[in-house]
């Protein structure tokens, strides 16, 4: 189908996008990084313009419904998430250098949605309890507060790059001077997390009243229900040692990888545990 | 005893506490997932020696959402939001009344180089200019003037400092209404044939039956596919009755539950009643055709009065035959009974001489009639899970409040600035000062954007 087509170069395209960042980190030159913006930008479009592809095709096919309803689907979603919240935060704040960061995560998600053995990419009917534009609602307010805490997962990363390299700017190399300042990426790091905790709070409010549609309970204790309990838990830890505590730097780029961490578990672990969320299935 | 008291009540204000009490409740919920609970754990105990069992089922390890060490963290917890809160509010709460005033000597103490500069304009244009400027980016601000000088202050997101209680409030009323739900909810289950009403459902977790206060009939039940197979719809139309007077009747679909006086009715499963319809063709002869529809056991009399036929069973699918039914001939020359397949046609393709081997299988046994089964009228049970849950709305409510004072605390932030115009023997010097709890960053961003502001436009009147 001419979707899958699209979506398996969109892949690429975020390779490159990629490839055009780490240049821009060796080399210095903002050439690489204009020409690193515009293919994200045009990888972006072409995955956009994919998935709207995908969403008449479904109503063609006589069961129209949101491309977001299967693991594939999901992937893609998420992947497009991250690049189009990345792309607004580089525009705001004139600096390209947590794309080297960010890009490798969206290229790795098409990659895996691309690739992955026994990865059903095919349009299918949804059965009754999907149904519901809650669960729409649900799903896209879940993945953006993922893409939030990718970039907050990134800037972590990035904080502990920066970190090893040593105080010594003078003679580090362009790569790490291209880095923002270790406060800048703590604010980051905190508005990221904010931004991801209302959306991820908003994901568990609407995938309960989802719950209380189709199950019979705002709550069930479901694995996945209870594991975006625990990420959105830790993330709320993690404002509180930062605003009460004061804690900075180091420890929130701790807290942004082990809070990542549940969101990788919460989205794609809790499948080897028995759970209504039968995407993988 | 005072002093004690002080010690239990530093210790539950201490957001330490808080913090603690988070990391815990999210240890326990990942235990839960890891171990099986409720009606999986069952499962464990054949794998595991009966006193480790009995001791962890005695800790309620199995039933962690549900223990009495979940409960107690939700208690804790909400003693430590109430004594956090209370212990800070009034600060909050002054603060958030205090009117600031222009004219205020400390917040331009130490204040940086670059927060200032000296311009030759005179000092009532500048003045213009700054309350131009205030009005345009804070809406209202305040104004005094006092012998060549001129005090301005101004602020935004006064609400902002609010939005923690908010927040912590909403988590409180949270908690109530679980409580509720958990105190005074019940879950329970109940199948319905088509055709048919029931009073009463069975509770999930106990043996126990709660009677309804009304009666619930099934009407129909439909299942709709889509074409490759996959379930489209599934709906049950009901019908809910008082003193065998309807009170309400309604279409039930998944995703659209019907609520009634505090029931919540759910389209959850359904199944194939045992009691379906067969359509039988009777020939005598081979001619003269006599269509019928049964349930089993109702029976009707053989036309030429050669005996009564009786249906003993219907069969959706026997011996992976496909639909079938048992019929019983009471004749002037004796009884018998035998099965009548659809699909005999099929059978006999297959399993060349199966009527002679297996006589019960014979739709002619008993001549000169031949029996046809022509379909099969299924009938349906739909299963449908009932809940009662009084704690919803307190729920509902509370996850509104969260999201908006999570909004107030996250997106919004308490930002003051002051500004002041001093006469300076021929020049005049331009002073500004900020003040921000939360987003020092933003803060200082906006000061040097006022300060721009305003050498541009006094650069733009000369
Ligand atoms: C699930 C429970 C809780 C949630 C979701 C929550 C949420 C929040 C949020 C979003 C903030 C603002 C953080 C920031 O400024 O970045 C905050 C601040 C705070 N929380 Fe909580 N909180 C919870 C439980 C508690 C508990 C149990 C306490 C008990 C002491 C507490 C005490 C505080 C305090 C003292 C602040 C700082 C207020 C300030 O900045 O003046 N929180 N909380």
């Amino acid at each position: 189908m001419i979707n899958t087509a699209i979506l398996s170069w969109v892949t690429f395209i975020f390779f490159a996008a990629f490839v055009f960042y780490l240049f821009r980190m060796i080399l210095g030159r903002e050439f690489w990084g204009k020409l690193a913006t515009w293919t994200a930008l045009a990888g972006l479009a072409a995955q956009s313009v994919a998935l709207i592809i995908r969403w008449k095709t479904s109503y063609d096919l006589n069961m129209g419904h949101v491309p977001l309803s299967n693991f594939y689907e999901s992937l893609i979603f998420f992947s497009w998430t991250i690049v189009l919240l990345y792309l607004l935060m580089e525009r705001q704040l004139k600096n390209r250098s947590i794309g080297v960061f960010v890009m490798p995560v969206a290229f790795l998600i098409m990659a895996y949605a691309s690739i992955a053995p026994g990865m059903n990419n095919r349009i299918e009917p949804l059965i009754p309890a999907l149904q519901s534009n809650w669960l729409t609602s649900h799903v896209l307010t879940c993945f953006m507060g993922y893409a939030a805490f990718t970039v907050a997962f990134a800037l972590g990363i990035m904080f502990f790059v920066r970190h090893a390299a040593g105080a010594d700017s003078a003679k580090a190399s362009v790569f790490i001077r291209l880095l923002p300042s270790e406060y800048l990426m703590d604010e980051l790091m905190y508005s990221s997390v904010a931004l991801g905790f209302i959306f991820l709070s908003l994901g568990i409010v609407t995938g309960s009243v989802w719950a209380h549609y189709a199950w019979g309970s705002y709550w069930g204790w479901d694995p996945k229900e209870t594991w975006s309990l625990i990420t959105w838990l830790t993330y709320a830890v993690m404002l509180h040692a930062r605003g009460v505590r004061g804690w900075r730097g180091r420890r929130m780029a701790i807290m942004a990888i082990a809070g990542f961490g549940c969101v990788l578990f919460t989205y794609l672990g809790v499948n080897l545990l028995p759970s209504l969320h039968s995407y993988m299935t | 005893m005072t002093k004690n008291k002080s010690r239990l009540w530093s210790f539950f204000s201490s957001v330490e506490l808080a913090i603690l009490l988070l990391s815990l409740i999210a240890f326990f919920a990942v235990i839960g997932t890891l171990v099986p609970q409720r009606e999986a754990a069952v499962e464990l105990a054949g794998r595991m020696s009966p006193g480790l069992f009995f001791f962890l089922n005695k800790m309620q390890i199995f039933d962690l959402y549900h223990s009495i060490w979940f409960l107690l963290l939700m208690f804790l917890l909400s003693v430590n939001l109430v004594i956090c809160s209370l212990e800070r509010f009034p600060m909050a709460w002054r603060r958030f009344r205090l009117r600031l005033s222009p004219q205020n000597e400390d917040v331009f103490k130490n204040l940086p180089e670059e927060n200032s500069f000296l311009t030759t304009a005179d000092a009532p244009q500048a003045a213009n200019i700054v309350a131009g400027l205030l009005e345009r980016k804070f809406r209202h601000f305040k104004r005094t003037d006092e012998s060549g000088s001129s005090f301005f202050c101004a602020e935004k997101g006064r609400f902002s400092s609010l939005g923690v209680y908010i927040v912590h409030l909403s988590i409180l009323i949270l908690i109530a209404g679980v409580m509720i739900g958990f105190v005074f909810g019940r879950e329970g289950y109940v199948n319905i044939v088509e055709g048919e009403a029931i009073n009463a459902i069975a509770l999930r977790n106990s043996n126990q039956m709660l009677p309804l206060p009304f009666d619930v009939r099934c009407d129909k039940f439909t299942v709709e596919f889509y074409k490759g197979g996959a379930p489209k719809t599934y709906q049950s139309n009901l019908t809910f009755l008082r003193n065998n007077q309807p009170i309400f009747s309604g279409k039930l679909l998944v995703n659209h539950p019907i609520e009634l006086e505090g029931f919540r009715f759910y389209q959850s499963s359904y199944g194939a009643a045992p009691e379906g319809k067969a359509s039988l063709s009777i020939l005598k002869n081979g001619k003269k055709p006599m269509a019928i529809t049964l349930s089993p056991g109702e029976g009707f009399d053989l036309p030429g009065g050669e005996g009564q036929v009786k249906v003993l069973r219907i069969e959706e699918n026997m011996m992976k035959m496909g639909p079938a039914v048992k019929l019983a001939v009471n004749g002037s020359k004796g009884d018998v009974a035998f099965w009548v397949f659809q699909q005999i046609d099929k059978i006999r393709q297959m399993n060349p001489g199966i009527i002679e081997q297996v006589p019960m299988f014979n739709p002619g046994i008993f001549r000169p009639y031949h029996f046809v089964l022509t379909g099969m009228e299924e009938k349906y049970y739909t299963g449908l899970q009932v809940t009662r849950d009084p704690g919803t709305p307190v729920v509902a409510a509370a996850a509104v409040l969260l999201i908006c004072g999570l909004m107030l605390v996250l997106f919004s932030y308490a930002r003051q600035v002051w500004i002041r115009i001093d006469q300076e023997k021929d020049k005049v010097r331009i002073r500004i000062a900020g003040r921000s709890y939360k987003n020092k960053a933003g803060l200082e961003s906006e000061v040097q954007y006022l300060l721009a502001e305003i050498k541009d436009s006094l650069e733009k009147t000369k």
